[in-house]
């Protein structure tokens, strides 16, 4: 039981900052988790030391069985085939076209020498295609990336990440800085990827009409705590308070 | 609703609940101050050691003083020197007690723990006394300058000077344009010099360059220690002149172009790797991230997610690097690393104005004509 469980993360930065104090969790497959908390509260850092683009600096995090926080590099490379992930600034190569970074999901699984001569096969070309054609975008595939607009780079990081085709999707505030109409387009996208494709998500998010929407489960983080877990239903007035402090007032998005 | 940088960070002293982390930082600035006490006494302990020894020196040569102590024979490399440095130690174990000392001022306001605590006098460390004697020992380094450099203005404008001057001017002025054939193809050669060295040197810098930026390398220690050796030898190698590689070449592979490219290849290596590695420094590390966290591995990674981000600054850097080694391999010449510094070498032995006057006007014109052209090339880059 127990797809992914985190169990007593804590991450203290160079600096001496704590940015997550002994937190522990377990998400379950198939779920899709929201994860809330003022800025600075530690979500991001979570989300990094799931994959260990941040190195925990105790705890242990275990996906599937596998304890991710005790794998050696080479392990971990494979591991986070497993792991998808997608980032608030989106993180394209902006000057290679949309098809090459959708194709750079599949990395993990071509030979370097292939990779670095850009030989990538009919078949993953043609999947990479298929990505795109579900993100819509299907007919930008030859464009420099950074011709696009910001949902629509979205939108090809997430057809990278369905190219790679993880387990496990980790989305860091996907929509931070898209407009509300934009915004629910690619919420729209990982809802499928998580009802179609079957992918587990843990998603930070802002604003609290986005959890209520799309997750099926929440937790909180407060000063690097865990504060709250529970169904965004029973995010009432008083949580909110608790979460994001007696001055905070609820803004919405449509 | 962006994310802001500068977030409130925790107050760790103040978290009783947390006494592991706040002792674990506290101890890390003790440690930090340690090791900055250290640094400071040795930052003033030169600091005064020039002082005083400079101000003899000075002394002695204003007002004919005695000889200062490593001048004197029965005392070189002994005692005066000895007494000399130990007088200064004393003096800077004495200034360092100071917080305001400029080695405490210069250690803590450059350490990034101490930094926050560095001391920030009223009305400006300047005015304080310790300012004052800094300042003092700048007006110092003036003085000295002055008399080290032999600053000499009757001879800049007496009219000896002036006549010399005059023959040299009038004969570039007038330049042999016999010899204009011969500059032409030794110039040739000196073009060729540059352009193999660069050509060889991009290649090369352009692997190392990887290897050298410190986001791509301070993954584990052995990464780091290769950043280290590649910047410590890069550096070195650029802190040696182009024409001291030409010399060193020149005994190395003997006299002519070929010892010539090798001293520009050289040195344009070091030089490409800094300018590469820091623009590799520089990139956007979102891309780096989203690579990676795909389980790409480290050369797909540099491939798919740095590379992209350098080439256009990296063609601007070798255009630059080219111009550069145009006008080094001119001057490489003059120490024997062939082309047509060589030739402006032999003339100017000969006392013959007229064909150093042509030779000039060549490597201007031709310098000139480059520099315009790769200016050129770079703004259609960028
Ligand atoms: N690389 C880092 N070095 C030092 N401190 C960091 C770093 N990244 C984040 N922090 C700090 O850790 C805390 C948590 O940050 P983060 O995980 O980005 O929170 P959130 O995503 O909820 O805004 C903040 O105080 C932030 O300033
Ligand atoms: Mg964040």
């Amino acid at each position: 039981m127990g797809f992914l469980k985190v169990e007593g993360l804590t991450k203290v930065y160079d600096n001496g900052v704590v940015a997550l104090d002994n937190v522990s969790f377990t998400v379950e497959r198939g779920e899709f988790l929201g994860v809330i908390g003022l800025s600075g509260s530690g979500k991001s850092t979570l989300l990094r030391c799931v994959n260990r683009l941040v190195e925990p600096s105790s705890g242990r995090v275990i996906l599937d069985g596998i304890d991710v926080t005790a794998l050696d590099v080479p392990s971990l490379r494979a591991e986070r085939r497993r792991i998808g992930m997608v980032f608030q600034h989106f993180n394209l190569v902006k000057r290679k076209s949309v098809l090459v970074n959708v194709l750079t999901g599949s990395l993990a699984r071509q030979g370097t020498i292939a990779s670095v001569l850009g030989s990538f096969s009919a078949e993953d070309r043609a999947k990479a295609m298929q990505c795109l054609e579900i993100v819509g975008l299907a007919d930008r595939a030859r464009v420099r990336a950074s011709e696009l607009s910001g949902g629509q780079q979205q939108r090809v990081a997430i057809a990278r990440s369905l190219m790679q085709g993880p387990d496990l999707l980790l989305a860091d505030e996907p929509v931070a800085s898209l407009d509300p109409a934009t915004s629910h387009s690619v919420m729209d996208h990982l809802e499928r990827a998580n009802k179609e494709l079957g992918q587990t998500i843990l998603c930070n998010l802002h604003f609290l009409s986005l959890v209520r929407r799309y997750t099926t489960r929440v937790i909180a983080l407060k000063g690097g705590e865990l504060a709250f877990e529970g169904r965004p239903e029973e995010i009432d007035e008083d949580w909110f308070k608790r979460i994001y402090g007696e001055q905070a007032r609820e803004v919405g998005i449509e | 609703m962006k994310e802001s940088e500068t977030e409130t960070t925790k107050p760790a002293a103040g978290a009783s609940d947390r006494p592991t982390t706040a002792v674990t930082f506290a101890a890390r600035i003790e440690r930090a101050a340690r090791g900055a006490r250290v640094r400071a006494v040795l930052l003033d302990f030169l600091l005064v050691w020039y002082a005083v020894g400079g101000g003899l020196f000075w002394a002695r040569w204003t007002f004919n003083g005695p000889a200062p102590p490593w001048e004197r024979p029965e005392s070189i490399g002994s005692s005066g020197h000895l007494v000399l440095a130990a007088v200064a130690l004393v003096l800077a174990l004495l200034w360092s007690r100071s917080r305001l000392s400029p080695g405490r001022m210069i250690t803590w306001s450059t350490h990034p723990l101490l930094k926050a605590d560095a001391p920030r006098p009223e009305g400006g460390w300047w005015r304080t006394v310790h300012g004052i004697l800094v300042l003092a020992i700048l007006a110092e380094t003036v003085a000295l300058g002055w008399k080290i450099t032999e600053i000499d203005l009757v001879s800049l404008f007496s009219s000896e000077g002036l006549a010399g001057a005059g023959r040299i001017f009038g004969a570039l002025f007038r330049p042999e344009f016999g010899i204009l054939p011969l500059v032409l193809e030794k110039m040739i050669e000196t073009i060729y010099i540059a352009l193999v060295a660069t050509v060889v040197a991009v290649p090369i810098a352009f692997l190392l360059s990887f290897f050298g930026a410190k986001n791509l390398m301070s993954g584990n220690r052995r990464s780091l220690a290769v950043y280290g050796a590649v910047r410590f030898s890069t550096n070195l190698m650029r802190s040696i002149e182009p024409v001291l590689w030409a010399i060193i070449f020149t005994v190395w592979v003997s006299f002519g172009p070929f010892a010539g490219m090798l001293a520009l290849l050289v040195h344009s290596v070091a030089s490409l790797v800094k300018l590469y590695s820091e623009q590799v420094e520089s990139i956007d590390a979102g891309p780096v991230e989203a690579i990676e966290a795909t389980g790409a591995n480290r050369v797909q990674m540099v491939w798919y997610a740095v590379v992209p981000q350098i080439v256009l600054p990296y063609l601007g850097f070798t255009i630059y690097r080219w111009d550069i080694n145009v006008r080094m391999a001119t001057i490489i010449g003059l120490v024997g690393g062939g082309g047509v510094g060589e030739l402006l070498m032999q003339y100017l032995g000969l006392a013959k104005y007229g064909e150093v006057g042509m030779i000039v006007v060549v490597i201007t014109a031709v310098v000139w004509a480059l520099d315009y052209a790769s200016a050129k090339v770079r703004e259609a880059i960028a």
